[in-house]
């Protein structure tokens, strides 16, 4: 009995390890599939060229939440692309030493330092120096910004100075007058101490054997340092400074939620803190960065104390709050003040800037795909039309995610985490698309459009997808839709609702393509223009009280688009075409007709979450869901699927029996015959296919969703109509790339005629010729697509000599000269040309500098 | 037929013990119950307090939600042009409603009974914070849908230890002192490194360096549809992470054990046993095992209850998506609800388990009854 049992034991266990350790199907195929890619070497352009819609057959998300594997997955086959950004400089080392990975970059993440502002005595008595923008201004000089990017970050940061991101428009269009700043505020020690030493006096301390005392005690600086990340470094770096200078430094590691207990929520007067180590995210490219200076230096910016204890300067206080509400006249107006802003926000220095941290996108080597320079992948907008495997066409991708499906999917008030959208935003088509390296727009599904604003208004026009004109005067015509009648279901004209008249700032006109309603949804249902009107009721609806969709959490965003809102109608349905009235201006026209221009939902699958929230079952927001204690809409999984197959169901009857649906008027005339019916059968049979109620229409559908397994799939939707590879020359980010070269030591001081100088340069010529190479992966740099070539020349004491264009000499070439004047103002001394590229392709502006030596008038020039 | 008692007058000596032990082991049960149900109290409102932070969660809460609204409405395209008074105001509409939601509005003490009665009655209600992966906010579908997956784990890599180390332990407490049992000895301070750490190299044994099992996961991605693939694929995904689990505490355990037997071996009525020349297989069955079932037992069911909390660093190192890490989040979250729905069935299922001991060691005892009743 005993053989027979043990015998038993050994056969199950054999079969279980049979079982486990057979050959992975999965595996087996993905590496098939891997080997034939790797044989095939190439894309076969005539298949790429004929592909529409996705570049990949099948997608994969995969929740992954360890950064210390990406490599090793990578490597093994398993994965072949991670959304989340990496600021890990081990982990991206290892990226950067395996032949089998690859990565992309972004910008998105900021460090600073955030100082306590209030005092110059606290609540217990204390000194806090930081009262003084003086001192607050010399911790510029006193922080080694280069040493924290390379040091601290292990190479994954770029020192910031100022409060613009460095990879953002702004700061390329501000490039000149940023590099004077950044030049001026270099690495100073000396002037740091001395600044400070003069502060300090002036506050009434004394140094006393090397310490600073204030009434008798020593002057004692208790300093905030984020524990999560590389800021703990900086805060013991910025801590040894301040010893360094005669600071007892209190080092109090606290985490991210511990942190803001203090700095965000108690009285800075209070001085429970000096310094904290902060840091700031965006991830997206923000064109416009005029508000920063309000939020980040004034009261204005958050009610919080330490905000409300912000004393910024009556001239850079009245000059952020003019910017952050636009008020300029035009665009030359606009880079004055923000220069000007940018010196104050530096004499102010509420907050010191220290480095742009970058995130590493990890890829298989074989990968390519189009990464947001702020929100790296799972920011992109393009990830959905770029991705794809660089040696083979389709196949199938794994992706790691740190997480998905966080909250329920709905395209109303569903997730909002950026992971579970970066899945969704291949399943839409958007109208436009932003550009990943300048956040501009770009047409998708929109022929053109035409932008009028009010004369006077400054809005800068850039692509030629769209015309911008000027008017006196715009008027709201009276058949536009201003309003919606939530009791009686019908659109408000503005006639009836403004019958004195009513104007707008903008007026948006989007012709749509021609072909957009021979387009199918990816339940095979057509589009139609109740695709673009039940999103606007309903947006209505939620706002309003009489509605039983009201939800008090839409509200205030709902007031805020009343605000500026004015209007909107329908001119045709072939080709479609809308115009919307507005008063909300952003600086670039691409952005107002992306902001204004209607985007399709389709009607049918919101009316089921229109009628679920009606009956009380189910409801599009979180807040909403949690008061009335139903489940929160999901379109993908959870017991809202049932609540949607009963009222699918419902609706098919209700239709059978021709009873109305909600808002049937208001719809009726923009529906086809039928159309209905077909839909909800379309959608019944894509339930039962795929066990779900996503529909949308973008290049890949939602085939499958595993919430506990944590995966989703997606596959290509094969009725896409728009060709693969329309987006694939935005895959790379074209950062300018440069090469400066010139003579290291001339002469100066020669008059212009006599016999100048220059060792590299040209013999028997005046001045001094440096030459500029712009080249993106080793090609030249195309020269229309640069937007800038300047240079600043400054002197040995730093201070700014000179500016100017460089010249195009062709194939990516570019000429400075200098002129034998200029070089004579320059006196004896070293010198740094600083040369500044700003493409119209990245908003990344690059720069190289080169140190030269002028010799004083009589010497000789080295050979 | 009947028995050979049956129509024999019970002696009355004998049903009044037989009632007084009745009433002692009822007294006793309801005693036991009282002090079970009293530790349930204190135990699941110390945890209210202590996921809490008496209180003290609520500050942090605020501060959250106040910078969550402004960096939404800061990062909103739509609020661009809204000047700085206005969108203070709309952060402070938006901070109201959420701390109407989470009735932030309402006193500490006030919402910890309400947390109170609602834990003891079971009634679990709604998370905070979170969801269940598939989406639903109740906390009872949050805990239940990772159930299944701890279960299947857990439960499969302690039943293997369990019975392996029991078999193991009878084997080796039969051959003291040989060389298996000298190699188990010298292997039982490896278990004092946990599963998670043995798991770290499995991996990069098995997945990185000679990559012959999945690194992590339940299983492969998509699913397979065929129940069966499934089966094999979850098989070949739980085989890293039980090995883990095995190789953690198979050793100590087989030494504990072993040690538990060979004490129980060498008592007086086994030594009697062997005296009388019974045979090894009897003395070991009858006059080891039968004795030291109640301890076997008492170990088995806290090792079942104990699969109820998973393991939280083991299930993020194979990305495993069970209790242990849904716990983790919810305390990442400060989710109370969850946190309290995770800890109260645990102390219940912990009570009842407990109060089936003394129970069944009450049975089987008398002089466990007698002075559990007496007490």
């Amino acid at each position: 009995m005993k053989g027979v049992g043990l015998g038993i034991s050994a056969l199950l266990l054999a079969a279980v390890l049979l079982v486990a350790l057979s050959p992975d199907r999965e595996r087996t195929e993905r590496e098939a599939g891997q080997r034939a890619g790797t044989v095939a070497g190439a894309v076969d352009a005539a298949a790429l060229a004929e592909r529409q819609g996705g570049l990949l057959d099948e997608i994969v998300f995969l929740r992954e939440t360890d950064l210390g594997r990406v490599t090793g997955l990578i490597e093994a086959g398993s994965h072949q692309l991670f959304s989340q950004g990496i600021s890990s400089p081990t982990v991206v080392n290892r990226l950067r030493d395996s032949i089998h990975a690859d990565m992309d970059l972004a910008f998105g993440t900021s460090s600073e330092l955030t100082l306590n502002p209030t005092g110059p005595i606290l609540a217990d008595g204390s000194l806090n120096p930081f009262a003084l923008p003086e001192i607050r201004e010399a911790l510029n000089w006193l922080v080694d910004r280069r040493h924290v990017a390379e040091e601290l970050y292990g190479g994954l940061a770029v020192p910031r100075t100022l409060p613009l991101s460095t990879a953002f428009p702004d700061y390329a269009r501000l490039a000149e007058e940023a590099r004077a700043l950044e030049l001026r505020y270099a690495h100073d020690p000396d002037r740091a101490r001395e600044a400070i030493e003069a502060g300090m006096g002036e506050l009434g301390a004394e140094r006393r054997e090397g310490r600073w005392v204030f009434a008798g005690e020593p002057v004692r600086l208790r300093l905030l340092i984020r524990t999560e990340d590389e800021r703990r470094r900086v805060g013991d770096y910025l801590a040894n400074l301040l010893q360094g200078l005669g600071f007892e430094v209190e080092r109090r590691y606290r985490t991210a939620e511990e942190a803001s207990r203090l700095w965000i929520a108690t009285d800075p007067a209070a001085g429970e803190w000096h310094l904290y180590t902060g840091a700031w995210i965006s991830i997206v490219i923000q064109r416009d960065q005029a508000d920063n200076f309000s939020f980040y230096y004034t009261p204005r910016g958050r009610a919080e104390p330490l905000w409300q204890a912000y004393r910024p300067a009556p001239e850079f206080d009245a000059l952020a709050d003019r910017l952050s509400r636009r008020d300029y006249a035009s665009r030359e107006e606009r880079q004055g003040m923000m220069a000007r802003a940018l010196e104050l926000a530096l004499v102010d220095s509420s907050r010191v800037w220290l480095v742009d941290q970058l995130n590493a996108s990890a890829r298989a080597a074989n990968v390519e795909v189009a990464a947001d320079l702020a929100g790296g992948v799972s920011g992109s907008a393009l990830w959905p039309y770029t991705l794809r495997y660089t040696d083979r066409l389709g196949g199938r991708m794994v992706v790691g995610l740190p997480g998905l499906l966080g909250e329920p999917w709905n395209p109303v008030a569903g997730s909002n985490w950026a992971f579970d959208r970066m899945i969704t935003r291949a399943t839409q088509d958007p109208v436009v698309l932003p550009d990943p390296y300048t956040g501009l727009y770009h047409p998708q599904r929109i022929a053109r459009a035409e932008l009028a604003v009010e004369a006077g208004i400054p809005v800068e026009h850039t692509l030629d997808w769209l015309t911008l004109t000027r008017e006196a005067q715009i008027a709201v015509p009276g058949d536009a839709w201003v309003d919606w009648d939530a009791l009686h279901g019908r659109f408000i004209p503005a006639d009836e609702a403004h019958p004195e008249g009513l104007t707008a700032r903008t007026r948006v006109r989007v012709r749509y393509d021609p072909e957009l309603f021979a387009r199918r949804w990816h339940d095979g249902s057509w589009l139609t223009p109740a695709d673009f009107v039940l999103p606007w009721i309903l947006d209505f609806e939620r706002a309003s009280e009489a509605s039983p969709l009201f939800d008090p959490a839409h509200l205030a965003t709902f007031e805020a688009f009343r605000r500026h809102f004015r209007g909107w109608r329908i001119l045709s349905t072939e080709p479609l075409v809308i115009e919307v009235y507005s008063d909300q201006i952003f600086p670039d026209a691409e952005s107002i007709v992306a902001a204004r221009a209607p985007s399709p939902l389709p009607w049918h699958v919101l009316m089921l979450g229109i009628l679920g929230e009606r009956r009380g079952e189910l409801a599009f927001s979180s807040n909403k869901a949690d008061r009335q204690r139903v489940d929160w809409l999901s379109l993908v999984a959870g017991p809202s699927l049932p609540v949607l197959e009963r009222l699918l169901a419902g609706v098919q009857e209700q239709l059978q029996e021709q009873l109305p649906l909600p808002y049937g008027d208001a719809l009726g005339d923009w529906l086809a015959p039928g159309e209905p019916e077909r839909r909800f059968a379309a959608l019944d049979a894509w339930q039962r296919a795929f066990g779900h109620f996503w529909v949308g229409s973008g290049p890949y559908r939602l085939h499958s969703v595993h919430p506990v397994e944590g995966s989703v799939v997606l596959r290509r939707f094969e009725g896409f109509r728009g060709p693969a590879d329309r987006w694939l020359g935005l895959s790379r980010a074209p950062i300018p790339e440069l090469l400066l070269d010139g003579p290291l030591v001339v002469a100066a001081g020669r008059a212009p005629g006599a016999n100048g100088l220059a060792v590299g340069g040209r013999e028997g010529r005046e001045g001094a010729e440096f030459r500029l190479a712009v080249t993106v992966e080793g090609a030249p740099y195309p020269e229309e697509e640069l937007r800038e070539v300047s240079y600043l020349l400054f002197d040995g004491d730093g201070a700014l000599a000179g500016r100017g264009e460089a010249e195009p000499l062709g194939q990516g070439q570019w000429r400075v000269r200098l002129d034998a004047e200029t070089l004579a103002g320059l006196g004896s001394g070293a010198n740094s040309l600083e040369l500044a590229v700003i493409s119209r392709r990245v908003a990344l502006p690059a720069f190289a500098s080169h140190v030269f030596a002028t010799l004083p008038p009589g010497e000789e020039v080295p050979r | 037929m009947k028995p050979a008692s049956a129509g024999r007058p019970v002696r009355p000596d004998l049903r009044r013990s037989r009632l007084r032990d009745l009433r002692h082991l009822l007294l006793y049960a309801a005693a036991r119950l009282l002090a079970l149900l009293a530790t349930v109290v204190v135990g699941v409102y110390l945890t209210i307090l202590v996921a809490n932070m008496g209180g003290q969660v609520d500050e942090l809460r605020l501060v959250q939600i106040r910078s969550e609204a402004v960096e939404a409405v800061r990062a909103d395209p739509a609020f661009f042009d809204m000047p700085g008074e206005e969108r203070s105001a709309l952060v402070e509409r938006q901070v109201a409603l959420e701390v109407e939601r989470l009735r932030l509005d309402q006193p500490f003490i006030v919402r910890s009974l309400d947390y109170l009665r609602r834990a003891l009655s079971l009634d679990l209600g709604r998370a905070e914070q979170m969801h269940s992966d598939r989406g639903s906010r109740e906390v009872r579908d949050i805990i239940v849908e990772r159930l299944p997956a701890t279960l299947l784990l857990f439960g499969s890599a302690n039943l293997l230890v369990f019975f392996t180390a029991v078999f193991a332990a009878l084997h080796l407490s039969r051959r003291y002192g040989s060389a298996l049992d000298r190699t188990v000895i010298a292997l039982a301070p490896s278990s004092a490194a946990p599963g998670w750490f043995y798991g770290i190299f499995l991996i990069l044994f098995f997945a990185f360096l000679f990559p012959l099992l999945p690194a992590g996961g339940m299983v492969t991605a998509p699913p397979p549809e065929s129940r069966l693939e499934y089966a094999a694929s979850l098989a070949r995904h739980m085989l890293l992470p039980v090995a883990a689990m095995f190789l953690s505490s198979i050793f100590v355990s087989i030494y504990s054990w072993r040690t538990f037997f060979l004490i129980h071996s060498s008592e007086d009525h086994v030594e009697m046993a062997r005296a009388k020349g019974l045979s090894a297989r009897r003395i070991e069955r009858r006059y080891i095992l039968r004795p030291t079932l109640a301890p076997i037992i008492t170990s088995f069911l806290l090792m079942l209850i104990g699969l109820w909390s998973g393991a939280i660093i083991l299930e993020q190192v194979f990305n495993w998506p069970g209790l242990g890490s849904l716990l983790f989040q919810a305390i990442g979250h400060r989710d109370t609800p969850v946190i309290i729905g995770g800890v109260v069935i645990f102390a219940y299922l912990l009570a009842a388990t407990v109060f089936l001991l003394d129970f069944l060691y009450a049975l089987l005892d008398p002089r466990v009854r007698v002075r559990g009743g007496r007490s």
